[in-house]
């Protein structure tokens, strides 16, 4: 089964067409890169995986988008619930203003979890997942805002590993960091390939070809062009796909 | 030349600013000066005595008991700490049940003589006449050089200016009315105020929000009056039937009425304090799969804290410190409150109202003073706990 699956999808900010007849799909466990010049819509269609989009007024979808089967735009799906499912990092570091502990363990509280127990090996677990741990094990209890950038947005990571989604989309979760915060990030994603369905924006393309096994190119909305890393890379059937690639335009 | 205009400038902000804070100390101490008088002033009517049987050991009596004593609630001694004896109340105009009006002589002349002879003769007496009557060989006790006590003001269970003899300045009425009219306001505007915040901040679509939050600031420019013309002709009569009360202006009424005049302030307050909540943090909790409801309790309003606790500081503040609209509404009893449901009087009520008819420098007088004093206090006290627990909570 196709962990996403997208099909003609048509993407409308008010009157703005912001996506174009976009069809799409990720296998499981497989680390998927959007790339393409800025404006072009990796955001948007990013945010239509979890419904994120909802939140601005006047938006407006056609077509489906399957996410383990389940067409999560049908009537009576709980946006919630498919969040769960599909967790978020964004672009900056979006830390809650409580201890590094309680960031982590807010996902499972406000699903309900309440086993205290539970809650504290979770919360660790995830934190190790995200390879922070040792630098914050002593400080659980301090504020996530005394961690620096790098550290913030891997708690961030952590903080979507706790309630094991399924998929875990990256809107350019390395964007505001220094090199080597950057390099401990890609690591993660590497690593986080086991257990989840990776979709990741950026900007950078050694990025994209090094933690990617395909890569979708996306130019003033439309998916361009959508094959294995390696392809797009090294052979890109698009002239457009070339020339960004290569750094000609974007 | 520029910086010379700088230094003018800086000059200029520095001396705004000390005359601003000089001024309001200049009033804080005013209000003192002024307050400070009142246990200096006597504890009866000025240019009166007391006169007691020599026998009669009882050397002192507080406002009160003076009070009860003229009033017939204490009627024996033994009640304020004396013999077993029945009081014998005796004022100016009661000479005459004793004497003839002969015997008084037809310009008054022997009212000294035969009221220091009626002292002496009646063991339960307490005689109670001006000054200028008393003769020179007085045969009694004179209480007449006993000031106002700070238990008669701060223990005082009532409030009455013009009782005869001793005028009666009891705090107590007032701080309850005080209090129960604004713990009841704030118990009512807050919860309240807090809803709507989040549900102009969070709920409402761009259109409602766009049209209510102009429309709430407008109401918080509305002179009180205003708010307690509106309660007297709605909220009172309400309250008198929902409730079969003999009358309605009751402490709820004053309650009611500052709470919808707080409300505007704390709704602003709160609501422009939520919408500072950046929406990466909202969309954080959104994308971790809480509801909207999670998220406004778990993260939207801890946020905000500060903001909803200085809305609630402004909120109090006004209740505590509002005078028109209360005055109108509450029925202006000053007894203490033993539900929300009966009449009181609050102290900025009593201020309003009294001010006008107390001669300046009388006990009336620095008596309200007072009171302006322990509003000051109150309110100081509040804004700098709240602070305090806001500041602890933040850190
Ligand atoms: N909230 C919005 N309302 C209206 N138009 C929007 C909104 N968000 C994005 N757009 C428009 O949709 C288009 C796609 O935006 P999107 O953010 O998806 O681009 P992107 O590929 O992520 O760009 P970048 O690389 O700069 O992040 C842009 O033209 C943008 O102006
Ligand atoms: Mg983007």
């Amino acid at each position: 089964m196709l962990t996403i699956d997208a099909k003609n999808v048509d993407f409308y900010y008010s009157d703005f067409h912001a996506l174009k007849n976009i069809n799409l799909e990720v296998e499981q466990n497989k680390v998927v890169a959007f790339i393409g010049p800025s404006g072009c819509g990796k955001s948007t269609f990013l945010r239509i995986l979890n419904r994120m989009n909802d939140l601005i007024p006047g938006t407006r979808l056609t077509g489906s988008v399957l996410v383990e089967g389940q067409d999560i735009y049908a009537p009576g799906i709980h946006v919630d619930e498919l969040r769960k499912k599909v967790g978020m990092v964004f672009q900056k570091p979006n830390p809650f203003p409580k201890s590094i502990f309680e960031n982590v363990a807010y996902g499972l509280r406000v699903n309900g979890v309440n086993d205290k127990t539970f809650i504290e090996e979770r919360v660790v677990e995830s934190i190790k997942a995200a390879a922070l741990w040792d630098e914050v094990k002593d400080k659980l209890k301090k504020s996530a805002f005394a961690l620096s950038g790098g550290q913030q947005q891997r708690l961030c990571i952590a903080r979507a590993l706790a309630i094991s989604p399924k998929v875990l989309l990256m809107d350019e979760p390395a964007s505001a960091l220094d090199p080597i915060s950057t390099a401990k990030i890609e690591e993660l994603i590497y690593e986080l390939k086991k257990d989840y369905t990776i979709v990741i924006v950026t900007h950078n393309m050694q990025q994209a070809s090094r933690v990617s096994d395909k890569t979708a190119y996306f130019y003033l909305g439309e998916l361009i062009e959508y094959d294995e890393t390696t392809k797009i890379f090294t052979n890109p059937q698009h002239i457009s796909t070339q020339n960004y690639i290569t750094g000609r335009f974007g | 030349m520029k910086r010379f205009l700088e230094k003018l400038v800086e000059g200029a902000l520095l001396l705004s600013g000390s005359i601003t804070s000089i001024t309001i100390l200049l009033i804080v101490i005013f209000l003192f000066k002024e307050a400070s008088g009142l246990f200096n002033s006597p504890v009866i009517e000025e240019g009166y005595v007391l006169g007691l049987n020599k026998a009669n050991p009882v050397k002192d009596l507080n406002s009160y008991q003076i009070k009860q004593i003229f009033d017939g609630e204490i009627t024996n001694w033994d009640e304020v700490g004396g013999k077993e004896e029945p009081i014998e109340v005796v004022r100016l105009s009661d000479l005459t049940k004793y004497y003839t009006e002969e015997e008084l002589g037809a310009s008054f002349e022997n009212i000294p003589s035969k009221a220091s002879e009626l002292t002496s003769k009646h063991a339960g007496i307490i005689l109670f006449l001006p000054k200028e009557y008393i003769a020179k060989n007085f045969n009694g006790t004179l209480l007449n050089h006993e000031t106002l006590r700070p238990g008669d003001f701060f223990g005082g269970k009532e409030w009455y200016p013009t009782a005869s003899p001793s005028a009666q300045y009891g705090l107590l009425p007032l701080l309850l009315g005080t209090i129960w009219v604004s713990l009841g306001a704030i118990l009512l505007s807050l919860p309240f105020g807090i809803a709507v915040a989040v549900y102009l901040a969070e709920i409402a679509s761009m259109r409602v929000r766009n049209f209510l939050k102009p429309l709430i600031e407008l109401l918080a420019g509305i002179p009180s009056v205003v708010y307690g013309f509106f309660g007297l002709v709605v909220i009172v009569p309400f309250l008198q039937e929902s409730f079969k009360l003999p009358v309605g202006e009751t402490a709820l009424a004053g309650s009611i009425v500052l709470a919808i005049m707080a409300l505007p302030t704390i709704i602003t307050v709160a609501e422009d304090a939520m919408r500072t909540v950046p929406r990466a943090t909202k969309e954080a909790s959104l994308a971790l799969g809480a509801t909207q409801w999670q998220t406004i309790y778990r993260v939207i309003i801890p946020y905000a804290k500060s903001g909803i606790t200085s809305a609630a500081v402004l909120g109090i503040g006004r209740a505590i410190g509002e005078t028109m609209a209360v005055l109108m509404v509450t029925g202006n009893a000053a007894v203490i409150p033993h539900t929300l449901l009966e009449p009181v009087r609050t102290i900025p009520a009593t201020i309003a109202a009294e001010l006008g008819e107390a001669s300046a420098g009388s006990g009336h007088y620095q008596a309200l003073f007072a009171l302006g004093c322990i509003l000051f206090l109150i309110t100081m006290v509040i804004s700098i706990s709240i602070e305090f627990i806001s500041k602890k909570k933040y850190n």
